[in-house]
């Protein structure tokens, strides 16, 4: 028999449609006429009227004998086959599955050669190649700031874990050194679709979160300009910015979430009257970030613990301010100006603080990062982000910079403002080395049925178009061939 | 019968302006006489005397003359004629009596043998009046005489067999040709010559081997316009710009053509002028001539080279490194073997990880569920349902 809950449409045949698949093998003839093995059929095709076997027919419609009669108020000759349709999943619950983050899968084995991951590992070159788990206290953290996407695999395993790589290793390594420096690193990760990363951010996070960095990650940049959360504009701005209130409150709520240690040891430097509490100097930033507790103010609030944190005063920690989806702010916003003109992103209060940052607009007394990550599924294309990037890479290699195109329209000049001082990794493919190291943690896990040879790697690698990580994972996890 | 010869008359004295042409062309004359009056019913009325019987030579006989003693006497009896005139006839009359007898019967005879023998090509021939298209009448112009001309006398082969040897026989000629005649080509022909860095423009023609043709007015003309050596860089750039559509990135060649006028050489000077033109407006220094711009000094910085005419299309090719050679071959060959070896050391060491054994090996170590609890039974007989 079926699983009761079907996995893909979420359907769940209704009780009556279980007992009646149940008492399927006493009528022969229904077993004939349907398909053996699926429940679906059978409850569609509802009783067989014409060719139901005079012997039995009352068991058809009662089910077993001994379950008795039931009694029949309605005279109507059409009954409605309850739950024909499996019943429908309520309010939310469709989406909630969709987004459901599923860190742990107890059928998984346990590894026993996984080590959990420090706060020097990622510094050291030596750990490339290496899978390593995370700690269940950064897993709270990065779970709070949203560090975990939907359609990543961490399901499949006992325990979340990642794969060091060179990338890694780098990206950490110039995190570390701006902090030490007190600069701020202005870093863009490009890359094709599904090549990590996402994932790589989760690192740096991971990274900021050992060395107790506030970090302040916008999961989905989508989100603020998709004309999805409310906004309203800020009184007073010339030109207008727009702030979103109710995507501050719950930024707001992230960071104290994951920040909670730094926060409360962190005291206020300035007296911010705009805020509706009194917040005396000197009072915990996790008191200022507790004030937001609904979206009226949650702006005020944002921008009051972002002064903050900025300031240049004792006791302050570096910044990791990180966003996933960077071509989603580098565009012309679904958002509406009251004249109904499309307001540009960089008009979005969070968005300009953003690339401000990442402009070099705004330094970070006490350094820190400023992380970008593109994405190339369901966006739009941005000329002069593209462009950019083409840019700053040539600029790091010594190469010859890409110009405009003369005759294509579409290029932003805010948008190449933005992005002019920062850095660009590629993220590409792993190389074999790593692709077998992960296979074998895969293996060990229980969810790779082969024997992690030269072969099978190279058959993987090759499959997923020289060792891009998700289709590694498409070739190997989500198959269903076993 | 006496209004059939009264028009017979008529007719007659209508020709007797050409007695000697109603021999040689009796059709014609016939016809003439109905060209000549057209709506006059006196040709009807001629032909229908023609069809009388009429001797002809028996009416001419009176102006005919057997010999020259006659024609002489007759001219003295005309009273028109001079003394002296007179005079020189009577003499030779004179001379005419002198010769004897039988000479004049001889002369006599002769002259009367001719005329006989004579008289029936100065005959009408009369088209049969119920013949289809005067079908059975004779063509005198033919040279041959058509008789059986075309019956096949089994000496000979078919057409079928002609017309095959026509075509060895042309066959052969154009050979010949070949063979013979064309290596005297080689006499005209010229060492190919590479076109000098003073010749920079190409030009094309079209040639329809002498036929008319619209498009053979048609020159075309390429050149690049790195060609010219006195240009500077942005003046070849200006070029460009000049040339717009006309330039083609990839090959950084410009290709202009005109068929406006009437005949290649107009329209090869047409575009000879244009492409100095061009240069000359492109050289901001040196104005050579007249100028296409208005201001010459204006290098067009402002304006990009505008190339969306073209469309830059990159073909892949197959790329040289992954070409197998033996060397990548015996590459190939070690990197399998350095990986067999790999993962020979690792399996006999027990580090090669087996997905399936490793999920064996854990079934294996699983604690066994315990069997389910038998659940005590009821103990009684059941209540009797109703029914």
């Amino acid at each position: 028999m079926s699983a009761p809950n079907c996995l893909r449409c979420l359907t769940r045949p209704s009780t009556a449609v279980l007992r009646h698949s149940i008492a399927v093998p006493n009528a022969v003839a229904s077993w004939t006429a349907s398909a053996p093995f699926s429940t679906t059929a059978t409850a569609a095709a509802g009783p067989t009227k014409g060719a139901r076997p005079t012997s039995q027919p009352k068991r058809m419609e009662t089910g077993h004998i001994r379950s008795g009669r039931r009694v029949t108020i309605s005279k109507s000759k059409h009954r409605k086959q309850a739950g024909a349709r499996g019943k429908t999943p309520l309010p939310g619950e469709r989406k909630a599955y969709r987004k459901k983050i599923q860190l742990s899968n107890s059928n998984a084995l346990h590894v026993h050669w996984l080590s959990d991951l420090d706060a020097k590992h990622m510094l050291d070159a030596a750990n490339v190649t290496k899978v390593m788990g995370l700690p269940d206290a950064l897993v709270d953290q990065l779970r709070a700031v949203e560090a975990f996407k939907p359609k990543q695999t961490w399901g499949f395993f006992r325990k979340p874990s990642t794969l060091i790589r060179p990338e890694t290793v780098d990206l950490v390594t110039r995190m570390q050194q701006a902090a030490t420096d007190k600069q701020t690193l202005k870093l863009v990760l490009d890359g094709d679709k599904l090549t990590g990363k996402s994932i790589l951010m989760l690192q740096a996070m991971s990274h900021a979160f050992f060395n107790e960095w506030i970090v302040i990650h916008i999961p989905e940049a989508q989100e603020l300009t998709t004309a999805v959360t409310e906004y309203a504009p800020i009184p007073g701005t010339d030109p207008v910015q727009y702030m979103q209130q109710n995507y501050a409150l719950k930024l707001i709520q992230n960071i104290r979430k994951a920040n909670e240690k730094v926060l409360v040891r962190m005291a206020t430097a300035y007296s911010h009257p705009e805020i509706p509490q009194q917040m005396p100097i000197g009072s915990s930033l996790m008191q200022l970030a507790n004030s937001a507790k609904e979206p009226e103010n949650a702006w005020t609030i944002f921008m009051a613990l972002w002064k903050e944190l900025t300031a240049n005063t004792r006791g302050r920690v570096p910044i990791l301010f990180a966003l996933d989806g960077l071509s989603h702010i580098m565009k012309v916003s679904d958002y509406r100006s009251p004249a109904f003109e499309l307001i540009h992103s960089h008009d979005l209060a969070l968005v300009r603080l953003f690339t401000d940052c990442l402009g070099g607009n705004i330094s970070l007394p006490y350094g820190g990062a400023i992380l970008a990550a593109t994405t190339r599924n369901n966006v739009q294309r941005s000329l002069s982000m593209e462009l950019a990037i083409a840019q700053r890479e040539a600029e790091q290699l010594g190469a010859e910079k890409p110009l405009r195109q003369a005759y294509i329209r579409g290029y932003d000049h805010r948008v190449e403002a933005a992005m002019r001082a920062a850095q660009v990794i590629k993220v590409k493919g792993i190389n074999k080395l790593e692709a077998r190291s992960l296979m074998e943690y895969w293996a060990a896990s229980g969810v790779l049925r082969t024997t992690v040879d030269e072969l099978s790697v190279s058959e993987k690698w090759m499959l997923s178009g020289n060792g891009v990580l998700g289709e590694m994972e498409r070739a190997s996890l989500l198959t269903m061939r076993i | 019968m006496a209004s059939a010869a009264n028009s017979l008359r008529l007719c007659l004295r209508s020709c007797s302006q050409l007695p000697t042409m109603r021999a040689a062309r009796p059709a014609i004359l016939a016809s003439s006489l109905c060209l000549r009056r057209a709506l006059s019913t006196t040709p009807l009325r001629g032909a229908a005397a023609e069809e009388t019987t009429f001797d002809e030579d028996e009416f001419l006989e009176t102006k005919r003359y057997n010999n020259q003693g006659e024609v002489l006497a007759d001219m003295l009896k005309r009273e028109d004629l001079d003394d002296a005139d007179r005079a020189r006839v009577k003499d030779m009359l004179e001379t005419w009596n002198k010769v004897p007898q039988d000479v004049r019967d001889q002369i006599d005879a002769t002259t009367r043998q001719v005329r006989q023998s004579t008289a029936q090509i100065r005959y009408q021939v009369k088209p049969k009046k119920a013949s289809f298209w005067n079908d059975d009448e004779k063509d005198t112009d033919m040279i041959t005489d058509e008789v059986g001309e075309d019956d096949f006398e089994e000496d000979d082969i078919l057409s079928i067999g002609h017309a095959k040897l026509e075509e060895h026989r042309e066959a052969r000629e154009y050979a010949r040709i070949a063979v013979w005649e064309m290596p005297l080509l080689t006499k005209f022909a010229r060492p190919f010559e590479p076109p000098t860095e003073a010749q920079p423009l190409r030009f094309r023609y079209t040639s329809y081997m002498g036929e008319f043709h619209p498009a053979e007015r048609k020159v075309v003309v390429e050149f690049s316009p790195k060609d010219f050596p006195g240009l500077t860089e942005p003046q070849q750039l200006k070029l460009m710009k000049l040339a717009g559509p006309r330039y083609n990135p990839d090959k950084g060649l410009v290709k202009m053509s005109c068929e406006r006028f009437e005949h290649q050489a107009q329209n090869k000077r047409y575009l000879g002028d244009l492409v100095q033109k061009m240069i000359a407006t492109a050289q901001v220094s040196i104005p050579l001539g007249p100028c296409l711009c208005l201001d010459p000094t204006d290098m067009f910085e402002d304006v990009p080279l505008d190339t969306r005419h073209h469309k830059l299309t990159s073909k892949p090719r197959f790329p040289k490194e992954w070409r197998m050679s033996e060397e990548r071959r015996a590459e190939l060959e070690s990197i399998r073997r350095t990986a067999f070896e790999l993962d020979q050391k690792k399996q006999k060491s027990g580090r090669l990880v087996d997905g399936v054994k490793i999920i064996e090996k854990h079934l294996q170590n699983v604690p066994v569920m315990e069997d389910q609890p038998v659940m005590a039974r009821r103990v009684g007989k059941q209540p009797a349902r109703k029914r």
